[in-house]
């Protein structure tokens, strides 16, 4: 019953979210003006929903149609995490895990935007908190986002160094198939064994 | 219920339940909207449980609005479509918040002010039935809970017509008949026991509230307003059912 009403759900809370964020960020403003007036669209592949993206000076804002825009996107969301990285384009495209339709520079415009947003949350909490509380918890986040970071990048590290190792240690196909025989001969090695020692028991019983 | 049926005759028309002369009703309407302005949007989200704001976002989808366009928000009260339309056409574009009562008018033109939408907006108090618009003027026209107010709504939809471009879209949004039988039983108990006794509590207003549920009830359902879009002249007519049927939204093209 309110199916059709969930993509302006999502659109409502989505902008009241970003647009205080792009807010937050003083140099916003100026990329924005470039932007302003161009529609971009998202469509995430297995999910019903084609995101549409309108840049104006006072924000971005969001609506979900299958209008034309200048340039729309259909991807995974693997792919589209990969991006930022405008060398991996190419390759996306061709493995068919991202589709693109209309200007490519309105595309990497909005993805640019997006890299770019750099909110200043210090000057927002010091409206709230004063400046020396703001400078603080400001100073906080910023050591525990890189120390969030440095862990992250140690822990994918490891992850890349464990699985080459794990991967040089890890037997071929055809090693698998021959151990296998050896426990199949081992086996019926061990049988046979097993037979001739049950039929030399009773003679055993005799001399004792 | 017939075309014929919710117009009334040629010389009489319903306000409600009511039969009265059809110059009586633009001046009844008119008192109801002066005497809920003040609470209109404080009613509207509690009457709706705030789902309004999500029937509105859906027509805006529904409409493909484009940044340059130019919006005309007919019958647009306090101007929650106009909000939305001002921010996605951008400075390029254009909204006018057209509305017959001046007072909602009023209400509308003070709110979008406060938010800060100026540069994009007109307001003009016109009537639906003569809009004083050039023709092929519009990309788009909506109409959001205004089609029922109106005394002569087919005159409404051609002057509509009129002032749509080719390639144009007319969106109507308005109450409509739900879908379910016992969706319309829970519907009809809220619509005519509590809605009038919410409209007493808060808005000290309890006629005008009867006067919606009666109104709403005397519109046309789904398929009689797509026929009357049609022989307005609109092409490509369609309409999503919202919330069961309580609220249907009619898009028409003009080609």
């Amino acid at each position: 019953m309110l199916k059709l009403l969930l993509p302006g759900l999502l659109c409502t809370v989505a902008e009241k979210v970003l647009n205080p964020v792009v807010g937050m960020d003083p140099d916003a403003q100026s990329r924005l003006n470039r932007l302003q007036g161009k529609q971009f669209a998202v469509r995430l592949r297995g999910i019903p929903l084609r995101l549409v993206c309108t840049a104006q000076q006072n924000g971005i804002w969001l609506n979900s149609h299958d209008e034309p825009v200048d340039c729309s996107i259909s991807a995974d969301l693997s792919a589209l995490r990969q991006l930022s990285d405008p060398s991996q384009l190419t390759r996306l495209i061709r493995e068919d895990k991202l589709q693109i339709d209309g200007d490519l520079q309105t595309l990497q415009q909005f993805s640019q935007f997006f890299q770019q947003l750099n909110p200043d949350w210090q000057e927002r909490l010091s409206v709230y908190l004063g400046d020396a509380a703001a400078y603080k918890i400001a100073g906080g986040i910023q050591l525990l986002q890189r120390r969030v970071q440095q862990s992250l990048q140690q822990t994918e590290q490891s992850c890349r160094e464990l699985a080459q190792d794990e991967l040089r240690l890890t037997p071929v196909a055809a090693e698998v198939q021959q151990f296998s025989n050896d426990v199949s001969a081992v086996a019926a090695r061990t049988e046979l064994l097993q037979r001739q020692l049950a039929g030399m028991l009773p003679q055993s019983q005799a001399f004792v | 219920m017939s075309e014929q049926q919710h117009s009334g005759t040629q010389d009489s028309t319903h306000f409600g339940f009511k039969t009265v002369a059809r110059d009586e009703k633009v001046s009844m309407v008119a008192n109801v909207f002066h005497s809920v302005a003040a609470k209109y949007d404080v009613m509207n989200d509690l009457m709706s449980l705030g789902i309004h704001r999500l029937w509105k976002r859906f027509t805006i989808d529904c409409s493909g609005v484009r940044p340059g366009q130019k919006v005309l928000d007919l019958a647009g009260g306090t101007g929650d479509l106009t909000a939305l339309f001002s921010r996605r056409v951008g400075p390029t574009g254009q909204v006018i918040l057209a509305d017959i009562n001046e007072s909602m008018l009023n209400v509308g033109k003070d709110k979008l002010r406060d938010l800060g939408l100026v540069n994009n907006i007109s307001y003009v108090q016109a009537n639906a039935e003569a809009l004083p618009f050039a023709d092929n003027s519009f990309d788009i026209i909506t109409i959001a809970f205004g089609l029922r107010n109106v005394t002569d709504k087919a005159a409404a939809l051609r002057s509509m017509f009129r002032v749509l471009k080719p390639g144009g879209r007319l969106l109507v949004l308005e109450f409509s008949k739900p879908t379910e039988a016992w969706l319309s039983k829970v519907y009809d108990l809220y619509s005519f026991k509590l809605l009038p006794a919410m409209g007493q509590l808060v808005a000290n207003d309890r006629e005008s509230y009867q006067y919606l549920a009666e109104s709403i009830r005397m519109h046309p359902d789904q398929d009689t307003l797509k026929q009357m879009m049609q022989q307005a002249g609109f092409a490509e007519t369609s309409y999503h059912n919202l919330t069961g049927g309580i609220v249907a939204l009619h898009r028409g093209y003009k080609f």
